[in-house]
């Protein structure tokens, strides 16, 4: 391994680096806020490191990883999601856990595990990345285990993330048995003269099940209201945003390696999953009353909106999807930032009562809800209009009318709840309840810094997008 | 042997687990089946490793190593998700007093 190879890795090391030192510092019984503080700093040098590393990209690290632009910018999503959770979890945590510091070992390893992927173009890569992304999230979804509802939705994740790469194994298993290669661009040469055999397909779709369960797509998505409701609202945030991001990241650049997106099968397969994430998601979120299970209807949506963006398979989709992973995670970690804050020591807040009326108790925060679901609906003027436009955009260039048209058409379905709740925050509002004086002033202050930052970065997006793809399109460039 | 009779042996002990997983109540035996899936896919990749490497030539006399390299990976992952999965099943037990997957039901609307 040549240095520039060995320094191409450097932010990968110090993402790793992240949990050793969170486990150092918590052998030496350092407190919560020191801990915090250093992970927040480990999550800087990472993107300092990714800059720094900049000019000697793309680097190939055979056989297995591959580290270019684009893993920078998905790197660079995950990241940032994670530097989010990161500072929500403070509050969260420190009010409910005597321990909440073996928490950001598991999530700096399941940031680990969602980065690998990006980088992988290799199975073995790919499985580790998962792998170490997937057991760090059981571990997460019941971190708080005096709940019932937490231990119970760790426990129906580990059953069928368990089974679906037991799918996913034999999945490559068969890819394996036609190509004699694990890497995807030799098994993309192999493929591209000959007729596969039945095994093979039979292959191909357990690795598509595996990986629509992971992205929560319909008809994989079962698990996806239980875990999101169940889960710490953090770690939701988590789930909903960086291992979604590192799987379509790993998705994208195998269906690129193998020519996916030149078979009229398994174009129509994709086209059809992601029309019925879009009605389904939708059409299950109108009569929630929990926002956390509404947000998980309305996720399995927004990926099926993103797979339009993936069917082109084309450097225009990628920006698209880029550029929609971005927004969409901005807004789905403001959303669930104010699940965050108001969730009171005993409850997370999830029910749609609580939300009654917050704009006359606390109207920054109802701001950013509503800013958010603006966005998340597709509103003129935030970032979630702008990535749902060019996803569109993407569509149409290339003719793919029937998702596009589902896509227009599901978005007005999506208007009318994300709009209900946006109303109860206006109603008038109950009995004011005592206020109580938060406990760690300094934190408070920062979480809601956070928030409002995320709030202008969703109206900047929306209103100047030209600057973000310019970026996107010139780490693009190096490939 | 030809390669076709591992094939089907796998097959054969994959769908053992998926059944095992469909139909039996209790988690561990749930996981135990989980395993059982994996290791058919061990299986397999062994025996296709050995495929590739009797075709392999003098050219690349290394043909056919990844599968077994593989391998070593699941082992140690199933490892991994066996120790974090049974502590969440210690968890369960403590709070239903029960292993029963029928108890997971408390999570609704």
């Amino acid at each position: 391994m040549s240095n520039e190879q060995l320094l191409a890795l450097l932010p990968f090391m110090v993402l790793a680096g992240a949990s050793i030192v969170v486990i150092l510092m918590i052998a030496a019984r350092l407190s919560h806020t020191a801990i915090q503080v250093a992970g927040f700093l480990m999550l800087c040098f990472t993107v300092l490191a990714m800059g720094y590393v900049r000019d000697i990209l793309p680097q190939e690290i055979l056989p297995l990883f591959i580290i270019d632009g684009f893993a920078a910018l998905y790197t660079g999503v995950i990241i940032f999601s994670v530097g989010v959770v990161g500072l929500l979890s403070y509050i969260y945590f420190e009010e409910r856990e005597e321990n909440p510091k073996e928490y950001y070992i598991l999530l700096f390893l399941a940031t680990l595990g969602a980065a690998v992927l990006t980088i992988s173009r290799h199975f073995v890569s790919l499985f580790l990345g998962l792998e170490i992304l997937s057991v760090s999230l059981y571990a997460l979804i019941a971190y708080l285990r005096n709940r019932n509802n937490a231990i119970e939705s760790g426990l129906k994740y580990l059953i069928l993330a368990a089974l679906t790469s037991a799918f996913l194994l034999l999945g490559m298993a068969l890819f394996y048995m036609e190509t004699g290669s694990m890497e995807f661009n030799a098994i993309g040469q192999k493929l591209a003269g000959s007729d596969p055999g039945v095994l093979f397909k039979l292959g191909l779709a357990l690795m598509v099940v595996a990986i629509g369960f992971k992205l929560a797509l319909v008809p994989f998505h079962l698990w996806a209201a239980d875990v999101y409701q169940g889960a710490p609202a953090p770690v939701t945030a988590f789930i909903a945003t960086a291992s979604k991001v590192g799987v379509f990241a790993v998705l994208m650049r195998f269906s690129l390696a193998v020519n996916l997106q030149q078979s009229e099968f398994l174009l129509n397969v994709f086209s059809g999953i992601a029309i019925a994430s879009m009605i389904l998601g939708n059409i299950l979120a109108l009569r929630q009353q929990n926002i956390k299970r509404l947000l998980a209807y309305s996720s399995i949506a927004h990926l099926g909106y993103l797979i339009v963006a993936f069917l082109p398979g084309t450097r225009e989709g990628i920006e698209a999807s880029v550029f929609y992973l971005f927004a969409y995670a901005i807004t789905i970690l403001s959303a669930f930032g104010i699940v965050t804050i108001l969730s009171t020591r005993m409850k997370d807040a999830e029910d749609l009562s609580v939300y009654r009326g917050l704009f006359w108790r606390k109207p920054l925060l109802a701001a950013v809800l509503a800013v958010s679901l603006f966005s998340l609906a597709g509103i003129p003027l935030t970032a979630g209009f702008f990535a749902k436009f060019i996803v569109l955009l993407t569509g149409a260039n290339y003719n793919l009318w029937l998702p596009v048209i589902v896509l227009v058409l599901t978005s007005v379905i999506g208007l009318y709840y994300y709009l209900r709740i946006i109303s109860t925050l206006f109603a008038s509002a109950p009995a004011a309840e005592p206020r109580h004086k938060p406990l760690h002033p300094f934190f408070h202050f920062v979480t809601y810094a956070t928030l409002f930052v995320l709030m202008v970065m969703i109206c900047v997006l929306g209103v100047f997008p030209g600057p973000a793809i310019e970026g996107i399109r010139q780490f693009l460039m190096i490939r | 042997m030809p390669i076709e009779r591992y094939i089907f042996l796998a097959i054969a002990l994959f769908c053992i687990g998926i059944a095992g997983v469909l139909i039996r109540r209790n988690a561990i035996i749930v996981f135990m089946c989980i395993e059982l899936m994996l290791n058919a896919v061990n299986l397999l990749l062994v025996a296709f490793s050995k495929m590739h490497h009797l075709k392999a030539t003098a050219a690349n006399a290394t043909a056919g190593i990844e599968g077994q390299l593989f391998v070593f990976f699941i082992m140690v992952v199933a490892a991994a998700e066996v120790s974090v999965g049974l502590a969440i099943i210690v968890m369960m037990y403590r709070n239903v007093h029960s292993v029963d997957i029928n108890f997971l039901n408390r999570l609704k609307h």
